[in-house]
């Protein structure tokens, strides 16, 4: 049979891959790297004329709790996550060992070793195996697909929860991956010594155990250094409950036992390495061979192999840097591009509201792209998802105590405020916890790509379902100061924040905490949709150089020339807001 | 003297590229158009795409592996070839280069500094600078000075990278409002390296 092949990056090849198993339910909440899997399933069960249902969860709790209940009635079904996502999905699992599914129950759940757009690094194999849960770990697009197909099955066949765990250079690499009609996909997984060693263990100095993206990127590494038919490079593909001592997995212990050294590269958690055990023989993290954290690229797992290889004598192949390189651009200004809230942000004209009318405040902030208010000195803490209400909640009764007056304004995505926020604002409530809290409300998911909000009553599909508003939420929680604002009317956000401050510091009364939706739609999605607010910036002509719009507003459409010693505006990225209008001096 | 071959003397078995630039500036349609067209021309390929910050004007850096390669990560001094989108990032991502490697940089400028000229000249690195942004400018798309890049790209016929190739690729990938301008811009690129070879 001719095999037909796509490009895809690896999350709509596990998407492909679950959909040719034939899974019957899909539930997820969007998080990067995961995001793209669930409108993977969508887009391949159209294509495919399925009957997948498909939906965004509230947060991944509810992805995962809705999965199971379609497991035990005898579905296939699959929820999808990122890393810290499984902390919010973490109830069920300890119950996982009694759980009695009559269907199939796929956990993709995607790490983010640096990490690179995530609060901290995590291994979710660490949490396959101290709750005993099997776990797949695909080393490439083309594998994932295969992957998600077969521990789909598995899971159907044996009634076991299973995870899949991606990391974000398989979630997010491209590459042709090959297409099955439904329920046809030949899986052959690989797992062993797959280089082509001469297949005589005994003896070998070194012998090295891999899996993921890092055991595709260490046999690159291997063949720059003219090693990969030397070293022999065992793959690990699953962990079966937690043990490598069982049937499928004895192999890892064969092949440690008789190579001379093993050394463990893994992400991000030394897992393997401590299933392993057999101290004295392995390098890893815990012998200080492997840094402690960061993702593994090419370049430090070539650094470790180069050191690895010259202290146990086998070769010299240390790769030397070209410093020459870096000492030609000293002298060089590189323009520095950290990420910044988009030109035209809503979320901006908040900050900088807040800024304005409390500048001595403290900030809570929460998960989104607004936690890149921290550059605007608007973002003091960011913990987890709806952490910063309970921690405002926590600064006034410590402030409270200390008879300290310092105002407390706390922010919040709309999504986030679905996710995590209802729970802590309503316990907020219960108790009279004066501080001010802005939910910034752009009408959509931003930070992951755009996955419609319960408040948009857009559903996964795009049908529209009921309308759920936050405001309906807030004042039912019993919040007595509610109040609307479009950000970019700066005037009226900085009065209404003052207002708010006021009503917590007279209206003792009345239920605290103050509460201000700052609405605007995203301007991702709004481009194009209505006029610009203004026709021209007249920013440029008023200039004087004194670059308080570049110090305390950021904006990206906004440059500063140093020649001409004034602001130029970058007309392809400028929105026309005019919010920059309130915060220059001369206008 | 130093003797490493350049990379458009001998196409190597496994080709690495490196696309840098900025997010929301065609990084990502570059590098997807490059694997598909290694695709079409029944290579292996596999690109690492970077997301989260890609949308918001933060530096883009996008890997491609052509051939025999397992994992989409360049190392440091590995690349064949680099296609950086602005010149800053050209600059920020110069340590990807190898020796007798290829870079070619969006840039209205005519000349790069002396100090990168001399490194670059003594690792063999040959370096064209184009003014994408006003080739796409002047073709009413300011949006697409990244096809003025791979037109560029294109004149040197590197491995499956050839201006035919490339450009029916394009044809094939990109959104259909948007095919006629892009590809009036990839060919601007290409021209711009025909008669520059010419000039040599």
């Amino acid at each position: 049979m001719e095999r037909k092949k796509e490009v895809m990056i690896g999350n709509y090849a596990i998407a492909r891959g679950l959909v040719e198993a034939g899974i019957d339910l899909a539930a997820a909440y969007p998080g990067t790297p995961s995001s793209e899997i669930l409108p993977g399933i969508i887009e391949f069960n159209k294509r495919e004329k399925g009957s997948t249902y498909a939906e965004w969860s509230v947060n991944e709790r509810c992805a995962l709790e809705v999965a199971i209940g379609a497991a035990m009635i005898g579905k296939k079904s699959a929820c999808m996550m990122k890393q810290v996502g499984l902390n919010v999905a973490f109830p069920p699992l300890p119950s996982f060992d009694e759980l009695k599914i009559r269907g199939g129950l796929v956990m993709v759940v995607c790490d983010d070793p640096g990490p690179q757009s995530s609060q901290t690094e995590q291994d979710t194999r660490l949490i396959s195996v101290l709750m005993d849960i099997a776990y797949f770990e695909p080393s490439s697009p083309d594998e994932a697909a295969d992957i998600a197909y077969y521990a789909m099955n598995y899971s159907y066949e044996h009634k076991l929860p299973v995870i899949i765990r991606s990391t974000h250079r398989v979630s997010h690499a491209r590459q042709a991956v090959s297409i099955f009609p439904k329920g046809k996909r030949i899986v052959d997984l690989k797992e062993g010594v797959l280089n082509k060693t001469n297949g005589n263990l005994e003896g070998s100095k070194l012998g090295i155990v891999s899996s993921g993206m890092t055991y595709s990127t260490t046999l690159d590494v291997l063949k720059e250094m003219g090693l990969d038919n030397i070293i022999p490079v065992f793959k690990v593909t699953s962990i079966m409950k937690g043990k490598i001592s069982g049937d499928k997995n004895k192999g890892i212990i064969e092949f440690v036992d008789k190579v001379e050294h093993v050394l463990v590269l893994e992400e991000t958690d030394a897992v393997l390495e401590l299933l392993i055990g057999k101290n004295g023989k392995v390098l890893g993290r815990n012998t200080g061979h492997v840094p402690s954290a960061g993702e593994l690229t090419y370049n430090v797992i070539r650094d470790i192999l180069g050191d690895v290889l010259e202290s146990l004598k086998i070769t010299k192949k240390k790769f030397f840097y070209d410093y020459e390189i870096e000492d030609a651009t000293k002298e060089i200004h590189i323009v520095q591009r950290p990420p910044k809230l988009c030109a035209g942000c809503p979320h901006r004209a908040t900050f900088y509201a807040m800024k304005e009318a409390f500048p001595e405040a403290v900030f809570p902030g929460d998960i989104g792209c607004y936690t890149l208010g921290t550059s605007l000195g608007a973002v003091d803490t960011c913990i987890d998802m709806g952490g910063g209400i309970n921690i405002a909640s926590g600064f006034y009764d410590a402030y409270n105590q200390d008879g300290a007056l310092i105002p407390i304004i706390a922010t919040i995505g709309d999504s986030t405020f679905f996710h995590a926020g209802i729970t802590p604002l309503y316990d907020a409530v219960k108790k009279n916890k004066r501080f001010m809290l802005i939910i910034m409300d752009n009408g959509t998911t931003a930070m992951t790509g755009m996955q419609p909000t319960p408040q948009t009553g857009i559903t996964a599909q795009g049908e529209l379902n009921k309308p759920i508003l936050i405001e309906d939420m807030v004042s039912s929680l019993g919040i007595d100061f509610l109040k609307v604002v479009d950000p970019y009317d700066v005037p009226l956000m900085i009065n209404t924040i003052k207002d708010a401050y006021n009503f917590l510091s007279l209206e003792i009364k009345k239920a605290a905490p103050a509460v201000i939706i700052a609405r605007r739609e995203c301007v991702l999605s709004s481009r194009g949709k209505e006029k610009p607010k203004y026709e021209e910036i007249p920013l440029e002509k008023t200039c004087i150089g004194c670059r308080t719009c570049i110090d305390y507003f950021g904006c990206p459409a906004i440059q500063f020339d140093d020649d001409k010693n004034q602001v130029i505006i970058d007309e392809g990225l400028c929105t026309k807001c005019g919010v920059c209008l309130f915060v220059c001096p001369m206008i | 003297m130093n003797k490493t071959k350049r990379i458009f003397e001998q196409t190597p078995e496994t080709m690495e590229i490196i696309c840098a630039g900025i997010g929301g500036r065609g990084v990502l349609l570059a590098s997807t158009l490059l694997i598909e067209c290694a695709v079409d021309a029944d290579l292996s390929a596999i690109a690492s795409d970077e997301y989260g910050m890609s949308q918001r004007g933060g530096s883009v850096v996008s890997h491609v592996k052509i051939g025999d390669a397992k994992s989409p990560v360049v190392g440091r001094e590995n690349a064949h070839v680099l296609l950086a989108f602005e010149e800053s990032e050209f600059y920020r991502n110069l340590t990807f280069i190898r020796r007798g490697g290829l870079a070619i940089i969006n840039s209205r400028n005519t000349s790069i500094f002396e100090s990168v000229d001399k490194v670059l000249k003594k690792r063999n690195i040959a370096y064209f600078l184009i003014d994408g942004d006003k080739i796409a400018k002047e073709k009413g798309m300011i949006q697409a000075s990244n096809m003025a890049i791979l037109g560029f790209f294109s004149a040197f016929s590197i491995g499956p990278y050839n201006h035919d190739a490339l450009r029916h690729t394009i044809e094939k990938k990109v959104k259909e409002s948007l095919v006629l301008k892009n590809i009036e811009v990839f060919e601007e690129g290409f021209l711009k390296a025909v008669s520059l070879s010419k000039n040599l």
